[in-house]
């Protein structure tokens, strides 16, 4: 073997061919200069046919409403049915009762039946390729913004399922057979798109049984609460815990606050963006409530740093008095709770000098909507018509011990009984839209009360904060803006 | 090579390039094509309008600003740390005992010590997140760092590690760290059987301490690898977002304070329905993740030396 020059040596050490390029080395420059040229000229052609944002754009059919009581959507009985449910804290027994009866109807029709917590994830691509479910229970922390969807004009409208006669009588129509106050929420820009399928209220909840056990009463007035929370203490329970890692529990406390105190005016203002809408002597004095329930040393240690779960055990643990929570809260925690535990709901503790002392955030809840581009619009109505019926909302009673939006239910439940006697009135029965109707508002709000409540700002800057993002919102002409219709 | 060997070639290179070129590839370049448009993500119709997104992404200081500086401070320190410790352990586990009979072996337990510090790598890493919320959670609801904090008389915050604005992205990098030392540990380890042992030896006549084989003989001659984990754990930090996902509150930390960007591609594309705008910041941290590669690769390996 002969010696190395040091050219070749070079060569080597850089990792070369030492007897220089070959035939075959330029030959393969060229080509993979070649095939590299051949690859991005393919994808720029091949990339538009495969978009992500090619989708079918077929007209949408239009759902009429038919003389037939029976089936007044003219549902093809062979037709398929797509479902999709936010299996949450509901879960998803009901719906699966629901698709039976819809069964008995239209024994031949095959129900697809997806319930999961990942709605955005799992529903926004089939919304892009236009292929959507037929009916879809949008909700959750994934749930795709209702603002966006109703933008993108992909919902269709419910009138005709409104207007259509009811399952039990056919001599009422549908939209007559909910309670008050609920098509509110599913409503935007006077069109209803989204049926809030059960009656929920924010409450605040306590143990009726412990309360008993101690001698305590219920506050109803703010500085009543303040006066009790003391003696909670003496008792090693601490007043107040909550979510504190999802601090949208706080939401509805806050605004009721405020809203008991100056009138529906006031949150409807927030709702609205007015300007200073978050300097209102009423909002203020909310906020500094809030504040000063952390600065007495009124909430549970760590509560900022736990999640929902975590907050109602501590609550059915007894280690806290007072939870801000909705109507589905005995239901989640059936299995941790003991069962002497008595969920009693009432309503934010007034405020002094309140001006609308009942009011209460309460109203529908759980946001069914029908995609436009559904495949089985008709059978979608249909099924939503079920689910109103009286046996559909009692099959949900019973699952869940919570209320549906039907009129006319009996609940054996005592907890939904008292939050209905809180709700009777339908004039005090108000849901603060902002953190639905923008993203923005939704994204601000909750660290801002998180932080509030934690101690890490104060009122002042918490209503800084809110008002500045209203602000934005309002001169931001991209987003499509929202009111209340009444 | 000969002429004819090429659509030989070719042809066993056609579906694995063309299955990239589908799956990879024309994602990405959809991605820049999405990012020029005002897409929701939820619907089939959408405007071009140019680079707005991009505009509007560099001005957004409640999620974007925030995720790149953290994203950023975990570029710097992730690697550094973990290479620093995992280079020691592997040091010390290799070749930092005291030498019995003239032989140059770990300390003590050393084979115990390689398999403890593996095992986090062995954990999927939904389960670190759910394990490490516990550890860090308040101390009235069982946290592990907190309870031993407070049980010698410490400081400890009351909330809990993760709903701290001031803790909570040291928190994350701390369990980054955790589960990545291991790796590097192994790394480093078969990189530091390689060097003949004869060089230490040498070292050890000459009266070399520890410390001094350390950075005169051991590290030079690992530099190789030690680029190469640098890379491997920079690509990691820019992909930080599963354990932001999992442990922190409002899956981004109070009040934004640890946020990333892979978690905020996701809450514009998921939790305001703006995939375009989540395009545009992925097309964004694509760049970053190409320019750090070649600035990687230009400060390349240094010439090999053989022995």
């Amino acid at each position: 073997m002969r010696n190395s020059t040091a050219a070749e040596n070079e060569a080597l050490f850089n990792g070369r061919n030492p007897s220089g390029p070959t035939p075959a080395d330029r030959q393969a420059i060229f080509t993979r200069r070649n095939l590299f040229g051949a690859t991005a000229a393919g994808l720029a052609v091949t990339s538009l046919g495969a978009c992500a944002t090619s989708g079918d754009d077929e007209d949408a059919d239009e759902v009429t409403v038919g003389d037939d009581a029976e089936n007044p959507f003219g549902v093809d009985g062979a037709a398929p049915l797509d479902v999709v449910i936010f299996d949450g804290g509901f879960g998803n027994e009901y719906a699966i009762a629901h698709q039976a009866i819809y069964n008995e109807a239209f024994p031949d029709a095959v129900i697809t039946h997806l319930a999961t917590q990942a709605i955005a994830e799992t529903q926004q691509p089939r919304f892009a390729e236009g292929k959507p479910a037929d009916v879809l229970d949008n909700s959750g922390a994934a749930q795709i913004p209702m603002d966006s969807l109703v933008s993108d004009g992909e919902l269709a409208e419910l009138t005709p399922l409104l207007d259509a006669p009811s399952y039990d009588d056919p001599e009422v129509t549908v939209r007559d057979t909910l309670r008050d106050g609920v098509l509110t929420a599913g409503t935007f820009n006077g069109e209803v798109y989204a049926l809030n399928y059960v009656f929920s209220a924010w409450t605040v909840w306590y143990d009726g049984k412990l309360f008993r056990d101690q001698g305590w009463t219920a506050p109803t007035t703010w500085d009543e609460m303040l006066a009790l929370c003391p003696q909670i203490i003496e008792a090693g329970i601490a007043p107040w815990t909550y979510a504190g890692q999802h601090p949208v529990y706080l939401y509805d406390l806050f605004l009721m606050l405020a809203g008991r105190h100056g009138g529906v005016e006031v949150l409807k203002a927030i709702d609205h963006l007015e300007p200073d809408a978050w300097r209102n002597e009423s909002v203020v004095k909310a906020a500094e409530a809030l504040a000063a329930l952390y600065s007495a040393g009124y909430i549970l240690d760590g509560t900022p740093g736990i999640d929902h779960i975590q907050s109602q055990t501590a609550f059915n643990e007894r280690q806290a008095a007072f939870l801000p929570c909705g109507s589905w809260l005995p239901n989640e925690q059936s299995a941790i709770a003991p069962a002497d535990f008595e969920y009693t709901p009432i309503g934010v503790p007034y405020l002094e000098g309140s001006v609308q002392p009942a009011l209460i955030s309460g109203g529908g809840d759980e946001p069914f909507v029908v995609p436009k581009n559904a495949t089985n619009l008709a059978g979608a109505y249909e099924y939503l018509r079920i689910m109103l019926s009286q046996e559909g909302a009692q099959i949900f009673g019973d699952t869940v011990s919570a209320a549906t939006v039907v009129k006319g239910v009996a609940l054996e439940n005592p907890a939904a009984q008292a939050t209905d006697a809180l709700v009777s009135n339908p004039d005090d029965l108000f849901q603060p839209m902002f953190r639905f109707w923008y993203t923005k508002m939704n994204e601000e709000v909750r660290p801002a009360l998180g932080s509030l409540l934690a101690g890490e700002s104060t009122a002042q800057e918490f209503l800084d904060r809110m008002q500045t993002v209203a602000d934005e919102t309002a001169a931001d002409d991209t987003i499509e803006k929202f009111t209340h219709e009444d | 090579m000969k002429h004819g060997r090429y659509p030989f070639i070719l042809s066993f290179l056609a579906l694995p390039v063309g299955l990239y070129a589908w799956l990879v590839v024309l994602p990405f370049a959809q991605a820049f094509q999405i990012s020029l448009t005002d897409w929701s993500g939820s619907s089939n119709s959408f405007n071009y309008i140019g680079f707005d997104n991009y505009a509007n992404l560099f001005k957004d200081d409640r999620l974007v600003l925030p995720a790149l500086r953290h994203t950023g401070i975990i570029l710097v320190v992730l690697p550094l740390v973990t290479i620093a410790l995992g280079l020691f352990f592997a040091f010390m586990l290799n070749l930092g005992g005291r030498s019995r009979q003239g032989r140059i072996e770990g300390v003590r337990g050393a084979r115990f010590h390689k398999v403890v510090f593996f095992f986090p790598q062995v954990l999927s890493v939904a389960i670190v997140g759910i394990l490490w919320k516990q550890v860090y959670a308040p101390e009235n609801f069982g946290g592990l760092i907190t309870g031993a904090l407070t049980a010698v008389g410490a400081p400890a915050p009351v909330n809990g590690f993760l709903a701290d604005k001031r803790f909570v992205l040291a928190a994350v990098i701390a369990v980054l760290v955790w589960s990545a030392v291991g790796f590097y540990l192994v790394y480093f380890s078969s990189a530091m059987a390689s060097i003949p042992r004869d060089l230490y030896e040498a070292g050890i006549i000459d009266g070399a301490g520890r410390l001094q084989m350390f950075f005169k003989i051991t590290l030079p001659l690992l530099w190789d690898s030690v680029q190469t984990a640098w890379i491997y754990l920079s690509i990691v930090a820019l992909d930080v977002f599963v354990l932001v996902y999992m442990m922190t509150p409002e899956r981004g930390g109070p009040d934004t304070a640890s946020e990333v960007v892979g978690g905020v591609i996701w809450k514009y594309a998921f939790n305001h329905a703006e995939q375009a705008f989540a395009s545009a910041i992925g097309v964004v941290l694509f760049f970053a993740a190409l320019t750090l590669a070649v600035v990687s690769l230009r400060f390349g390996p240094r010439e090999r030396i053989e022995y």
